[in-house]
């Protein structure tokens, strides 16, 4: 049996990865957005590099950050990181790009700045796919997150392949269970957020 | 004719068509009130009123489309309602406006579809297919294995009509086939629908709006209005003898009846076309391609400004010399002045054979006229 | 660095070229059972547009839970090997070719239907001869998308003992191998993407010849 106290520390640590990660991933991912807005090359470059790396199975991206970084807690977030910046740009570059050009047309002809017209009408432009893109990034940042143990992050992983270690079923579940239970919970989360930032599903933000 | 009878039909020919008492409603509004129609054996019914009129609805009562609520609906005295829906619908052709080719499938597989269902052999097919699209003026090599959103819209609405001919059905309903067409192409159609209908001699019920259609095409008209039939009779007796003051409205709301002697070339041509000038020196097989894309029927084939006669697609294709020149295999055009009266150059076009002549003011041409059956049969 | 001598010999040494046909051979039984199970869920939920929702929702969860999770949870059941691998890409995959599946027979303009439903075809002939078809370019995106997925989870095969390309990572991870897991790493990468790139073209393909115009 894993003790309560091994299964809530891991369970801490879990989280610490995946938000951290979420929350860096965020940060570097929207500036990203905004700057292939306003140069095509990069878009493509971006693009391209967003649809390739989607398609590289986690484990391979998780076990190449070995021989590239090392092990521990730092190669574990470059890797959730490579998989999770990506729907949170592509969404967000959808969501800028999708506005009416006439809004844009308008807002210039009022005298507003690029500034403003990225602040003030882009961006909330935008909430609803970033948010979509968050979710999903949150959901892979916490599977990934699972996979990492292996190569010394902490977490959850840790109790699973302990328990594959001796194949014991009660501590891969105490590993398992609290990990689904995670991704549940940031799934519903930012379900909730999302619409929240939806115009027309409840509360409409400007 | 390849004739398969791996189902058994359930009519050879059409006796008579009777709706009786038919109503159908949908929450409280009728779409169809009381209506007691019969339709002759090898006739073609129009029906035609305005939109809500309930046309359509009838229309597709008949092939149980819609399914009426109160009265009876009997093909040889058969009531349909004894009929499985899709057997009923498999002996009788059916063409609408949009055509609805299905996009997936070449166009030999469209008007193959049925009787592949019905479990023709390979070659019973090909042979049909073959059959119906000379039948329908299209070249059976050049059209068969090409997907609908290669062919031009009138080359699709013969497809449209091949493909219900497909399973021989002694009915069609037809629901405004012509409807989409623009109006030189859509005469011209119809022109060439009077022959195949002469020829297929099959009962017909047809949906439209157009009144000149309807008078053009049709062996009896029935009007309807607000649901319910206002007079049926052949096209005279509505013009004569019009049952009330819609009716009259409806066949004469075009008022050229009532002028004939005075209308000239202009009042009743189509403004000419730059896009009906075809270069002399064109080969027939690019002739082809830029009809196909032009959506054109007919054009007219010119060197400079001096015109030399007049290409069809239906010739172009029959003749299919493809390194020919056009000006090789124009034929000859009538040619008119625009303040020619109408009954001249409609009595010589009907003279000729030909469906359209080409109106010309100094040198130039400026207009179309397209041969008008229903002013013919009132000269 | 990577020479060409140092990658012949992880090739050798880590049995590169069996673990890479274990690999492929989980991915295809996987994939078409993802496909079979995919288009019969898609085809039922709508025919039975009740239990659309309910199904998506429920197949909605499964796909938020982690990968090595679920696997995690299939072992008990069906033991080591190759099982449970196999079993959580159909699971996962079943979603998003259900989803398309559904969404593309719902997306049949109603036109075609109805000029099928005109001509006398029955509703299966309808559903076969031309739902189905018209709906193949949001199939095969549906069947891309689980191409990735079964790539990425077969890859985690090697954690339980299911063999495959994940075994090398594994070992190399586990023995410290550098250039063992480069190699392995960078190979699955070519192999996933080589897949997802071809998948795309049938899709595009499927797209010029099915797509409405």
């Amino acid at each position: 049996m894993v003790g309560l106290d091994i299964i809530l520390n891991a369970t801490w640590d879990h989280i610490i990865l995946v938000y951290t990660t979420l929350l860096i991933s965020i940060i570097v991912s929207i500036p990203l957005a905004f700057v292939s807005l306003y140069s095509q090359k990069l878009e493509f470059i971006v693009m391209k590099f967003v649809n390739l790396v989607q398609a590289v199975p986690s484990f391979a991206v998780v076990a190449i950050m070995v021989p590239l970084i090392g092990i521990g807690f730092k190669p574990a977030v470059v890797a959730i990181m490579l998989r999770a910046l990506l729907p949170i740009v592509k969404n967000t570059y959808i969501g800028l790009k999708n506005v009416d050009p006439a809004l844009i047309d308008y807002a210039e002809g009022v005298g507003l700045s690029q500034w403003h017209i990225n602040r003030y009408i882009r961006l909330p432009n935008a909430y609803p796919a970033m948010f979509a893109g968050i979710k999903f990034a949150g959901i892979l940042a916490n599977s990934i997150a699972v996979l990492t143990a292996f190569i010394g992050s902490g977490g959850l992983g840790e109790i699973i392949f302990q328990g594959l270690i001796g194949y014991n079923t009660s501590t891969l579940l105490a590993g398992a269970i609290p990990a689904i239970m995670l991704a549940i919970l940031i799934d519903r989360t930012f379900t909730i957020l999302e619409r929240k930032v939806t115009p027309g599903y409840g509360h409409i933000k400007g | 004719m390849v004739q398969n009878m791996q189902t058994k039909r359930l009519f050879e020919r059409i006796d008579s068509i009777k709706l009786k008492g038919v109503t159908k409603k949908y929450d409280s509004v009728y779409a169809v009130k009381d209506l007691d129609l019969e339709i002759y054996g090898g006739e073609l019914l129009i029906l035609i009123g305005p939109s809500g009129s309930g046309k359509t609805t009838t229309l597709r009562m008949i092939n149980r489309m819609i399914e009426q609520d109160s009265g009876s609906v009997t093909i040889n005295d058969i009531d349909t309602k004894d009929v499985d829906p899709v057997r009923l619908r498999r002996n009788i052709g059916y063409v609408i406006q949009n055509i609805g080719l299905f996009p997936h499938m070449t166009i030999g597989e469209n008007i193959g579809l049925v009787p592949k269902i019905e479990g023709w052999n390979k070659k019973e097919i090909k042979y049909k297919v073959k059959e119906l699209l000379a039948f329908v003026s299209l070249s059976p090599d050049m059209f068969m294995d090409r997907y609908p959103k290669q062919l031009s819209g009138g080359q699709q609405q013969r497809v449209g009509l091949a493909r219900a001919m497909a399973m021989d059905p002694p009915l069609f309903l037809m629901d405004e086939p012509f409807g989409a067409l623009d109006p030189i192409l859509r005469k011209q159609l119809q022109k060439e629908f009077l022959k195949v209908k002469s020829e297929i001699n099959r009962t017909i019920v047809f949906v439209t709006h157009d009144i000149e259609e309807a008078l053009i095409l049709g062996d009896r008209i029935a009007i309807m209005d607000q649901a319910e039939l206002v007079q049926v009779g052949a096209p005279e007796e509505l013009i004569f003898n019009p049952a009330n003051e819609m009716v009259a409205d409806i066949v004469d709301n075009q008022r050229k009846f009532k002028h004939m002697d005075t209308l000239k070339v202009k009042d009743l041509m189509s403004q000419y076309d730059d896009e009906y000038t075809f270069e002399a020196s064109m080969k027939s097989f690019d002739a082809i391609e830029e009809m196909t894309k032009r959506d054109l029927e007919n054009a007219f084939v010119f060197d400079g400004h001096e015109l030399l006669g007049q290409i069809t697609m239906v010739n172009l294709m029959k003749c299919r010399l493809s390194d020919k020149r056009i000006m090789d295999v124009a034929g000859p055009v009538k040619v008119f002045h625009p303040y020619d009266s109408v009954a001249f150059a409609l009595s010589e076009l009907k003279r000729s054979g030909e469906t359209l002549g080409l109106v010309i003011n100094s040198k130039r041409p400026v207009g179309i006229l397209v041969s008008d059956e229903v002013l013919l049969k009132l000269i | 660095m990577l020479t060409l001598q140092i990658i012949l010999d992880v090739w050798q040494r880590h049995l590169i070229t069996m673990r890479t046909i274990e690999h492929l051979h989980m991915f295809s039984i996987a994939l078409v059972l993802s496909i079979l199970i995919g288009i019969l869920v898609g085809v039922f939920i709508y025919m039975r547009p009740k239990t659309a929702e309910p199904v998506l929702n429920f197949l909605n969860i499964v796909e938020t839970i982690p990968d090595l999770a679920l696997i995690v949870l299939l072992l008990p059941i069906l033991k080591l090997g190759a099982g449970p691998t196999i079993a959580a890409c159909v699971l996962y995959s079943i979603l998003p070719i259900a989803r398309n599946t559904y969404t593309g027979l719902r997306g049949v303009d109603d036109q075609y239907t109805y000029v099928a439903n005109a001509i006398g075809l029955s509703p299966r002939e309808t559903l076969f001869k031309v739902r189905i078809p018209m709906s193949l370019p949001l199939i095969a995106g549906g069947i891309r998308i689980a191409l990735v997925f079964c790539m990425g989870i077969v890859t985690l095969g090697g954690l339980v003992a299911a063999g495959g390309l994940g075994t090398v990572l594994q070992n190399g991870i586990q023995l410290y191998q550098k250039d063992a897991i480069l190699v392995a790493g960078i190979w699955t990468g070519i192999l996933a993407v080589f897949l997802d790139g071809f998948a795309g073209m049938i899709e595009k393909k499927l797209q010029e010849r099915y797509g409405t115009w």
